[in-house]
């Protein structure tokens, strides 16, 4: 009997060093206050909302099989969440920020058991009438200054280097949370139900998977994790009003950076995030001709690379950052 | 008085959300096939429209007999590029092409004509209206309301009683076993899209003279038409019809109440719909003979 003989691998070389890498750059963000211009610091705010709204895109869209073009009403839920904590309740705004997920969540339930009655793409649709609904109802309730938005003047007991002390510790936490939660999810038995579904869902019942169930979950867990994105987000801005928080380029955004850099990989919205935030800093003044080549660059991609450019960079030389896999090797 | 005028109100705009809805139906209700981009090809229809006017002074009716063969066009191009490669088990591709069409459409529409709201005139129709009974009805949204019932019934002859609409039904229920009984599958998906864009080409001309376009506008119209499409009851004309009918009387009656909740009404009796009757208000002629 060789069962001694076999173990197996659940950690690469490539996985060790970005482990490593990623921990130090969590590690570091929150030190940026202290030798980093607020320039920069904003960069990074802004980045770390970029790849923890798209992780949770990816995990609902790319492992969920739940495509959304309707995560706005998760961070518009969030943002408001806090702003109205922090700023209509007097709760400590940095207190706040976590606990505004409650908001998207609590939402997120109702939501999910009436748009469940659709399936694929009439589910894409219901959840942007969802959002549009959620604008709307805050645009008409006076409690939070209707369509004119709110202010978190709150934040002025804070001096701007302690806000920044604040943020990017809140934004090392978002990170954490959706991008290190997600690992974590993946590798656990959940993840393997959930790369079954990825693969194919009726299979994956098949054998055994609560595809119903863990669909809710991941419902749940994206809500969350969008939701805490959009309060750190709307924290940095200081600033929220119904058309920012539930604006539906939220989505855009999501779907362009996952799909181009790689549905249903945790590596696509970490890159995907990268290249569009930097894009934007080089083409966002050419306004709506950039857009057109970013609609038409998802249009094509998903026509004709439906993997993004993970799979073409996994086709060079596989070297997976996060290992979700079990690798059976010989001792 | 005032709710039974905001009932006929609500009605006639049903009627102009019915150009758009029933298009929507035949491709997402009967086809299966879903196109985000769907409201921005009324608007960009539309935009055109107002330009060719403008260019050549023409009439909006001499301007709908152009639009409709150029959205037949548009719709046969767009279905042999896009949906067809990716129609298939998996709708997630199609889903995102057509979403990042949407996005490339609106953004050219904002280069090419800016972001202000244009409207087409309609002559001395525009603001003609006649008194029925205590209330007022405009003659342009009443011709309006007469051709959405016109279309719905045509289109729903159409798929019941014509070889084509067999062919289409047949496609839409079984895709393999429609081709091994000689149906052109590619052909029928392709000749259903351009029908649901060329009747775009009227929704854009009523909906540029009775109010106004702009290119943003394309995602509401979605909506509208998909939540029609949805509460009506998927894969029926007539439902779309009557789910419209539903829409344009919640918003009206909506903005009667607080002129902020017209839409929102809209939404949330759609988002009723579904918790209460989820298979739609209408019935599904999808399969029937």
């Amino acid at each position: 009997m060789t069962g001694g003989m076999i173990t197996v691998e659940r950690q690469t070389f490539s996985g060790r060093i970005a482990l490593t890498v990623g921990v130090i750059l969590l590690l570091t963000l929150p030190s940026m206050p202290f030798w980093a211009s607020s320039g920069y610091i904003r960069w990074a705010v802004e980045l770390s909302c970029l790849i923890a709204i798209a992780q949770m895109w990816n995990l609902l869209a790319g492992y969920g099989g739940m495509v959304s073009v309707g995560q706005q009403a998760f961070i518009g839920c969030g943002g408001y969440a806090l702003f109205i904590l922090a700023g209509n309740l007097g709760v400590n705004p940095f207190l706040a920020v976590p606990l505004s997920v409650v908001v998207p969540v609590v939402v997120a339930v109702p939501v999910y058991y009436l748009l469940q009655r659709l399936d694929g793409p009439y589910f894409a649709i219901g959840t942007w009438v969802v959002a549009e609904a959620l604008r709307l109802l805050i645009s008409n309730i006076a409690y939070v200054k209707r369509g004119s938005g709110l202010s978190l003047s709150v934040m002025a007991q804070f001096s701007p280097h302690e806000r920044e002390i604040g943020l990017t510790i809140l934004s090392a936490c978002l990170l954490l949370a959706t991008v290190g939660g997600t690992y974590v999810l993946l590798r656990s038995r959940y993840g393997l139900a959930l790369t079954a579904m990825r693969d194919d869902p009726v299979a994956a019942s098949s054998q055994g998977v609560d595809v119903a169930k863990m669909r809710f979950f991941v419902f749940l867990l994206s809500a969350a994790g969008t939701g805490l994105a959009g309060a750190v987000y709307f924290m940095a801005q200081l600033r929220i009003t119904p058309s920012s928080g539930f604006d539906p380029n939220w989505s855009s955004i999501c779907i362009f950076i996952v799909m181009v850099a790689g549905i249903g990989r945790l590596e696509g919205p970490m890159i995907g995030a990268l290249l569009y935030f930097f894009a934007t800093r080089f083409f966002g003044e050419y306004g709506a001709a950039y857009l057109v080549g970013l609609g038409t660059l998802t249009l094509l991609v998903a026509l004709h690379a439906p993997g993004g450019i993970w799979s073409v960079l996994t086709g060079i030389k596989d070297w997976p950052w996060f290992p979700v896999r079990r690798i059976l090797a010989r001792q | 008085m005032n709710w039974v005028d905001a009932f006929i109100q609500g009605l006639l705009l049903g009627g102009l959300y019915a150009q758009y809805a029933i298009g929507m139906a035949l491709m997402f209700g009967v086809m299966r096939i879903v196109n985000i981009a769907h409201g921005d090809l009324v608007i960009l229809l539309g935009l055109i429209g107002i330009a060719i006017a403008a260019l050549t002074g023409a009439g909006s009716g001499l301007v709908a007999l152009l639009l409709v063969p150029l959205g037949a066009v548009i719709g046969w191009l767009l279905q042999r590029g896009i949906p067809n490669r990716v129609v298939g088990a998996d709708p997630l591709p199609s889903l995102i092409a057509t979403f990042g069409l949407s996005i490339a459409l609106q953004n050219l529409m904002l280069q090419i004509w800016s972001a202000d709201p244009r409207s087409m005139s309609a002559a001395s129709i525009g603001t003609m209206s006649v008194p029925v009974g205590p209330i007022y009805v405009g003659v342009l949204p009443a011709i309006i309301f007469v051709s959405a019932i016109i279309l719905t019934a045509g289109l729903h002859g159409l798929l019941r009683h014509s070889s084509f609409g067999r062919a289409l039904r047949a496609t839409a229920a079984d895709r393999e076993a429609a081709a091994l009984s000689g149906v052109d599958t590619k052909g029928a998906y392709a000749l259903a899209t351009a029908i649901a864009v060329a009747i775009l080409g009227l929704a854009a001309v009523f909906q540029a003279a009775r109010t106004s376009i702009a290119p943003a506008d394309g995602g509401s119209q979605l909506l509208f038409a998909f939540e029609a499409v949805i509460s009506g009851g998927m894969g029926s004309i007539w439902g779309a019809f009557f789910g419209v009918m539903v829409l344009g009387v919640a918003q009206v009656v909506g903005s009667r109440l607080d002129p902020g909740w017209g839409i929102l009404l809209g939404h949330v009796v759609f988002l009723v719909v579904l918790a209460m009757r989820p298979q739609g208000l209408g019935v599904s002629v999808r399969g029937a003979a």
